[in-house]
């Protein structure tokens, strides 16, 4: 752009170019800090968290207990979009709400609640947006690079920009599980009966206190009769189900939200890995080709020639007591299984590009710069496949949700009462065509809509990195995502 | 390369592709945690039955011994036995009496996708940007993108209920079924009955097909939506190329030219799908027989495999392997075929 002084040196580096004109870099760093410090503890919380949680797998886990305190520690600190901010639980007296936010109904006061999660993850993502657009209009030291391209394309794609959409959605439940459910899972799903709740007694007018196991047994849905919270209602306790309850009486909307949090964590986790494999073995064979080519051919070609999901549900078996099946209540072992399983189609998707990149002039140059193999593929040959990586791993995780759910639906992998979205299908089975139809049916379509999601980023990734290659290519990669599929 | 020659390298190369995923189930069974004698007795087996099935297994031998001995078994085809599910029977006795259900549904099942999901491909094509094309693509996305077990759930409700929901009744339509059930395939045993008895055969013939035709709708639904957007983007793809130009400039009439120019051509990307098709069978069938309670293979192994019949399951696994392998030799050789421009040297 124009905006740059026109002396400046190409080869400046960001920082003098930041140093040179501050303005707009600070102020706007400074509105996501204030952005990030509103959410602030719940990052810490969950950062320190994960590594108490990874230290605490090593033997005699050193320091695990310090992080847990302190992740504990900054769970207890006020922020934005917390429960304790905006409660949406508590008990009608008669005259009035009692507990809730500003003594709204509690369906309002988990509809702010819910609404200000996505509103601040909106406004963190547009501001993130925004940084790019001033780094390109600033700070950038080229005019125009070949991603600007990409990205105009993609910002016209609009069944791309409604996978994006779908995709922050489901990634937003995920995230904010614990905020986002008019209730917690360790309250009404793990441990409903370790936790007390009151409630107003229509008959005889007083508040009462119940633990919310036995809250449950009164709002569970069933199908027939009374017994059931449907969609949009309240139970005879006070509490709202936006989604109604599950036949136990637990909330489907915390279930659910605690289930995408499942998923999203095996299929990025399991994704992370056979990418990674994937990009390596890729870079590797495209790079020497001849028998590393044709040993890892017959590698993939072998694991493709097992049968994925048999072989899940035997290894689930074979694992159910071992102790890598207490990790994440079985998500590691998922994990580990759908990356060994699913690198080989990765590979195969990133092969083509791979061996383009590694007939290009600019690797042969390098090579005789002589510079190493290692940097050569991981500098000159890498970026230009990532983009391809993350066409098919985008189809890939669908097909991974969609795997994981049909095994906890046939009671295998993750055990009760850890959320999984398949084991609401199953429990809601014989509902369908009840009045309790929501416990089946709901999970049902999320699952398809996020898969949809998916698939949409990845065609619109696709489209957008390589507007020629609409054709055979990508419906090939559709028959192997949905290959594994349940 | 002969296309012999180019076949024969085929055969060989898929020899370590059946060692390799035989390797690793006899790794899965024997080097896993839980051991085959402890799973068939579940938790409660004492320690001399548990020492006695042991024995009879061989796991006492060497570890290199017990793995010659079951690959060999499994290359011999000597399939041994079923331990939980049906003690003491040869595994290739269950295989045999579960496997024409699975047969039966697959064969529906690709049946239907194909039926379907071409048709509508071609048509979607052959019709771009129009209201019927984005109609039927977005329908085959989501088609695709819905967990087949949560269809069949849904179906198997709307199909019980039918009655109740729309008035009509699928239990009752031209035959008598039930919904969720295995279909009795006697008559397809013997065919003659056909002939010899035809009321009844026929009719049994009709319930059976009649009871497939939903878990089949099923098991298809992601390879229709596959093969319906691969479909379209051949025929598209096809339409615009310079022969089809060429042959409209000529004067060839439409009908000619979509049947001879563009169908055939556009047939050669769907070949890949129609095999893919099978991979998805295996695994989906698992699920759908699950929720249809079709005793097929599929349920058998989900039934061996949760009661721990390890060496029925590894006996499964090996049969699976071989047919996945079969078919991708299939494959390619249909696409020398149909294609002969497909290199040999890949």
């Amino acid at each position: 752009m124009m905006e740059t002084e026109p002396t400046e040196d190409i080869d400046q580096p960001l920082r003098d170019r930041l140093k040179a004109h501050p303005g707009p870099a600070l102020l706007w760093g400074a509105i996501l800090c204030v952005l990030l410090l509103l959410e602030g503890p719940t990052y810490l919380d969950g950062l320190l968290g994960a590594i108490g949680a990874g230290l605490g797998l090593l033997p005699g886990a050193p320091g695990a207990e310090a992080f847990a305190s302190a992740s504990a520690y900054f769970g207890e600190l006020p922020h934005l979009l917390s429960r304790e901010l905006i409660p949406n639980r508590g008990y009608y007296d008669g005259s009035a709400w009692q507990g809730t936010f500003l003594g709204l109904e509690p369906k309002y006061a988990w509809l702010i609640r819910f609404l200000l999660v996505y509103a601040y993850v909106a406004v963190l993502l547009g501001w993130l947006w925004y940084g790019y657009v001033l780094f390109r209009r600033h700070y950038r030291a080229a005019d125009w690079t070949p991603t600007d391209d990409v990205i105009d394309r993609l910002r016209s794609h609009y069944w791309g920009l409604f996978g994006l959409a779908v995709v922050v959605f489901f990634v937003t439940m995920a995230a904010f599980a614990p905020v986002i459910g008019p209730t917690t899972a360790e309250e009404n799903i793990e441990g409903p009966y370790s936790y007390d709740m009151q409630y107003y007694n229509e008959d005889t007018e007083t508040v009462e206190t119940v633990t919310i196991g036995e809250a449950n047994l009164g709002s569970a849905s069933r199908g027939s009769g009374d017994s059931n919270v449907g969609v949009w209602s309240y139970d005879d306790f006070g509490r709202f189900h936006p989604v109604g309850t599950l036949v136990s009486g637990k909330d489907l909307f915390t279930f659910l939200a605690f289930g995408a949090r499942l998923s999203l964590f095996i299929g990025l986790g399991s994704m992370a890995i056979a990418g990674f494999i994937a990009t390596t073995l890729a870079l590797v064979t495209a790079y020497y080709k001849g028998a590393a080519d044709l040993i890892v051919v017959l590698t993939s070609d072998s694991v493709q020639a097992m049968p994925a999901l048999l072989l899940v549900i035997l290894a689930t078996v074979v694992f159910q007591n071992h102790w890598i099946s207490e990790l994440y209540n079985g998500a590691m072992l998922f994990i580990l299984l759908f990356a060994l399983i699913r690198w080989p189609g990765l590979w195969r998707a990133i092969r083509g590009p791979a061996l383009q990149v590694g007939e290009q002039e600019w690797v042969d140059a390098a090579k005789s710069y002589g510079q190493r193999p290692t940097v050569i593929m991981r500098k000159h040959m890498a970026p230009y496949i990532l983009g391809y990586l993350l066409v098919y791993a985008s189809l890939t995780l669908g097909g991974v949700i969609i795997s994981v759910s049909a095994l906890s639906f046939i009671g295998l992998g993750i055990n009760a009462p850890t959320p999984e979205w398949g084991r609401a299908i199953n429990i809601g089975q014989q509902y369908v065509a009840s009045q309790s139809w929501h416990i089946s049916l709901i999970p049902g379509l999320l699952i398809t809509l996020v898969v949809t999601g998916f698939n949409a980023l990845s065609d619109g990734i696709r489209d957008a990195i390589d507007p020629q290659s609409e054709g055979a290519e990508g419906g090939a990669a559709g028959a192997a995502a949905g290959g594994g599929g349940g | 390369m002969s296309r012999a020659t180019y076949m024969l390298k085929r055969l060989v190369l898929s020899i370590p592709v059946i060692i390799f995923g035989t390797t690793v189930t006899f790794a899965i069974i024997r080097l896993g945690p839980l051991s085959p004698a402890a799973a068939i007795l579940g938790p409660k087996g004492d320690a001399r039955a548990i020492q006695q099935i042991e024995q009879r297994l061989g796991l006492n031998e060497p570890l290199w011994e017990q793995y010659f001995d079951f690959m060999g078994n499994l290359f011999l085809f000597d399939l041994g036995q079923s331990w939980v599910i049906n003690s003491g029977t040869p595994a290739v006795d269950l295989i045999i009496s579960y496997a024409p259900r699975t047969i039966w549904l697959g064969f529906w099942a690709v049946l239907i996708a194909l039926g379907i999901g071409i048709p509508l491909g071609f048509y979607a094509g052959l019709n771009p940007n129009t209201f019927s094309d984005y109609f039927a693509s977005f329908g085959g996305i989501v088609w695709r993108a819905m967990p087949n077990f949560w269809l069949a759930v849904i179906l198997v409700t709307v199909l019980s209920q039918s009655e109740q929901l729309f008035g009509f009744s699928w239990t009752s339509f031209i035959v008598e079924t039930n919904v969720v059930t295995s279909p009795n395939l006697a008559v397809l045993r013997n065919p003659a009955r056909l002939i010899t008895d035809p009321g009844q055969a026929w009719t049994n013939l009709a319930k059976a097909t009649k009871q497939i035709l939903p878990p089949a709708l099923v098991l298809g639904s992601a390879s229709m939506g596959t093969e319906m957007r691969i479909g379209r983007t051949a025929v598209l793809e096809t339409i615009n190329s310079k022969y089809v130009e060429t042959a409209k400039a000529k004067g060839v009439s439409p009908r000619v030219l979509v049947w001879k120019h563009i169908f055939r051509n556009a047939l050669i990307p769907l070949v890949p799908v129609i095999t893919a098709e099978a991979f998805i069978l295996i695994g989906g069938s698992v699920l759908v027989e699950t929720v249809f309670s079709i005793n097929g293979i599929g349920l058998l192994f989900v039934k061996a495999a949760k009661q721990g019949d390890l060496p029925l399951v590894g006996t499964l696994m090996y049969l699976f392997i071989l047919l996945i392998v079969g078919l991708n030799i299939v494959q390619d050789f249909a696409y020398t075929i149909i294609d002969p421009r497909v290199g040999y040297d890949a």
